[in-house]
């Protein structure tokens, strides 16, 4: 034997030694092999050697097939994801239907939403980078819109920061304000850009020391040259600075009502203050906050007919009661929260207030940024909480369980679903106010009042929250729709909510209303009583004569 | 230095709201002196006639809950409140309260302890409100908020500090 056979030949051996000592995988064994190392050229590296072509063999041997790559990567899926958040449009563009996209994007595990889709990310000039960012460190929207407010990457619950607000409003209060403002000696305010002063609360005056408040804030407004004074004309303050735009995402407001927290809606934080710490924001420019603690608030499912935003806002009100959110800031998130209107939002932060929130907000999202494109060409840089911000409680509601709710007197956390309370008698219905005065509210009252009348024993007052609703309500008939069912219309404004004018209740009367509160007293006498509710129940309630479910006129 | 408050109690229960404390239809009112002829008039009609000057308030929950309308502070005060003692406080009208130099102190277990009418002290120094048989302490304030209270409220503390600055 030459030695060149004999290289060859202890070679064979060697080989088949060693493949002997491989046999033959099990199928299972193979296929989990292939999870792993998809092809055959990798799985034969990874068991230490052994050729490609003997593991194909085994693969035939045992009947599992050739891995198949998949025909989408996960880079391709998770970029057409984030540019359309659809399945059904993401798929049209792979040439695939909506469930096999839907498919792929199980396979890769992308289940959540983008919060920006791609292109709107450009066009905010929100890069990739930023909203990654949001994902390092523990602070809640509250604490970071505060921490930039005095230029800072944090700051610490229970501090107490002196910050300088974009925007200051106050209604007729402002009469008070100016008298405090000229006690401190200054002579003009220290921005008069940032200032705005809505007259909404008793307009047209209702008496002689109201016409000269009122007269007063006219005259002070020119000598300061305050441009932002809407007079009785424009609506409810908080309406006027979300319909103009007035304040923006990431922003910090303050007013002289507590239902500033309303402003919530688009993102901003905003709260209610005293008309004397107003006059030491007009003369200095400052105020001192305490950084509140956080509660989050995720809401899920769907609402059923019949059901709004207030009902959920009430529900969430009487399960915390009126002092649940006491001196904190709520941040409201989940899919049932994503799904409602700008209108929605509004009612949600307005009314948070009564559980004693200082701030309420829902977070910026698609739906606050096309209403914000509607409304102002400012730029504006949105505010989110961390990924791992930490709140001092979390509360989950599933908005699917929800019915109709009704808060009866005299405390906004006496809720009742409409199931145990119907049937109550009613001499009053008020549809109206920050809380639910706009154009979603007039159309459900005007469907549920179309071809019906109020009940004969039932004054039902209608009040559009702005000017704006008013003509839009005009334009698309509702106001006909009211006239001929009944009601009387008011000019935008508070009307009778505090119970200044325009529907006082007398002794013993009964009101249901689309408002905020419902203390003894607020819309007249100490003897009379306010039931708060959505506009879809108070028009039910003022058809029937008694407090009435909704949802049998739906 | 505001050392001890002496004076009278009235008890509330809880969320007595500033609709109650100053009714809405008074709001137009400027002067101080005529919204304490108000002071909580959607309780009981007559009771500004009834408060003697360095009467104290004490309360349950809550207290001051609605209305961010800074006379609900400014009519207590006026009508002759010097402090108000609750279990706690709602957020503006703890605000308002201090902005305007009304005392406030926080309790939880004193209104279960005492009776309207009874006399009680309260003492800043060693942060206790004494009974007749029993003391309560209670939490200090803030040293930047006992600040505006000692000042005599907000308008007195900034316009300190706006002498200062120049």
């Amino acid at each position: 034997m030459d030695s060149r056979s004999l290289v060859i030949r202890s070679i064979m051996l060697l080989l088949r030694q060693k493949n002997k000592k491989m046999k033959t995988p099990k199928k299972k064994e193979l296929l989990r092999l292939q999870r792993q190392y998809k092809t055959d050229k990798r799985i034969g590296e990874a068991l230490g050697g052994i050729p490609e072509h003997l593991v194909a063999y085994w693969r035939r041997k045992k009947g599992v097939g050739e891995y198949a790559f998949p025909k989408y990567s996960r880079e391709k899926i998770v970029d057409l994801w984030e540019r359309y958040a659809d399945d059904t449009k993401a798929g049209k563009e792979l040439g695939v239907s909506r469930a096999a996209f839907y498919k792929w994007r199980r396979k890769y595990n992308i289940r959540e939403k983008p919060k920006f889709l791609k292109l709107e990310q450009l066009e905010l000039g929100l890069p990739l980078a930023l909203l990654k960012r949001r994902s390092i460190g523990l602070q809640t929207i509250a604490q970071k819109i505060l921490a930039r407010k005095v230029g800072r990457s944090e700051v610490k619950v229970g501090e107490i920061v002196n910050v300088e607000p974009n925007l200051a409003m106050s209604h007729d209060n402002a009469g008070l304000v100016i008298k405090q403002f000229k006690s401190l000696g200054v002579d003009k305010v220290w921005n008069a850009d940032r200032i705005v002063i809505p007259l909404d609360h008793r307009a047209p005056a209702e008496s002689e020391k109201t016409a000269d408040a009122h007269h007063s804030i006219r005259v002070f407004v020119k000598e300061q040259g305050i441009e932002k004074f809407y007079d009785i004309r424009e609506g409810v303050c908080h309406q006027i600075i979300i319909e103009k735009g007035l304040v923006l995402p990431g922003e910090l407001a303050v007013g002289t009502d507590s239902h500033t927290t309303s402003y919530g809606c688009i993102g901003a934080l905003s709260t209610g203050i005293g008309a004397t710490e107003m006059a030491v924001v007009w003369a200095t420019g400052k105020i001192w906050l305490r950084v509140p603690e956080s509660i989050k608030m995720t809401l899920e499912g769907e609402l059923q007919t019949g059901v709004y935003a207030k009902d959920v806002i009430l529900y969430i009100i009487g399960k915390l009661t009126v002092e649940g959110a006491n001196y904190k800031a709520v941040e409201f998130y989940g899919a049932g929260v994503e799904d409602m209107s700008i209108s929605e939002r509004f009612t949600l932060c307005n009314l948070s207030m009564e559980m004693g929130a200082k701030f309420a907000v829902v977070p910026f999202d698609r739906v606050a940024k096309r209403y914000l494109n509607s409304v102002t060409q400012k730029s504006f840089q949105p505010v989110f909480a961390d990924k791992d911000a930490i709140y001092e409680n979390e509360y989950r509601f599933d908005l699917y369980r929800i019915e109709p709710q009704v808060a009866c007197p005299h405390n906004v956390d006496n809720v009742s679903p409409i199931s145990k309370i119907k049937g109550i008698k009613v001499d009053q219905v008020v549809l109206g106010s920050c809380t639910n005065g706009r154009l979603d509210d007039l159309e459900i009252a005007a469907k549920i009042l179309k071809k019906r009348k109020v009940h004969p024993d039932v004054r039902m007052l209608v009040i559009p929250a702005s000017k704006d609703i008013y003509l839009k309500a005009m334009a698309r008939g509702l106001l006909k729709t009211f006239i001929d069912a009944g009601c009387v219309i008011l000019n935008p404004g508070c009307g009778p909510c505090l119970g200044a004018h325009q529907g006082i209740l007398g002794k013993g009367e009964r009101c249901i209303a689309t408002t905020n509160r419902n203390f003894k007293g607020r819309m007249g006498s100490v003897e009379s009583e306010v039931y708060l509710s959505s506009p879809a129940t108070a028009t039910a309630s003022a058809i029937r004569g008694e407090i009435a479910d909704p949802r049998e006129f739906l | 230095m505001i050392d001890k408050i002496k004076g009278r109690v009235w008890k509330f229960g809880d969320n007595v709201d500033t609709d109650v404390i100053y009714p809405g239809k008074y709001l137009p009112i400027i002067d101080a002196e005529e919204m304490a002829k108000h002071a909580l008039e959607g309780m009981d009609k007559d009771f500004p006639k009834r408060i003697k000057k360095g009467d104290i308030i004490v309360a349950g929950r809550n207290f001051g809950c609605g209305s961010s309308r800074e006379q609900a502070a400014t009519c207590l005060k006026f009508a002759g409140i010097s402090c108000v003692i609750a279990k706690s406080f709602s957020r503006i009208f703890f605000r308002n309260a201090i902005n305007q130099g009304l005392a406030l102190v926080q309790s939880s277990d004193l209104l279960e302890n005492v009776k309207e009418g009874d006399e009680i002290t309260i003492d800043f120094s060693s942060n206790q409100i004494v009974t007749k048989n029993k003391s309560f302490p209670f939490p200090a304030l803030d040293a930047f908020v006992m600040g505006i209270l000692e000042d005599g409220g907000l308008i007195e503390h900034t316009k300190k500090i706006l002498r200062k600055s120049k």
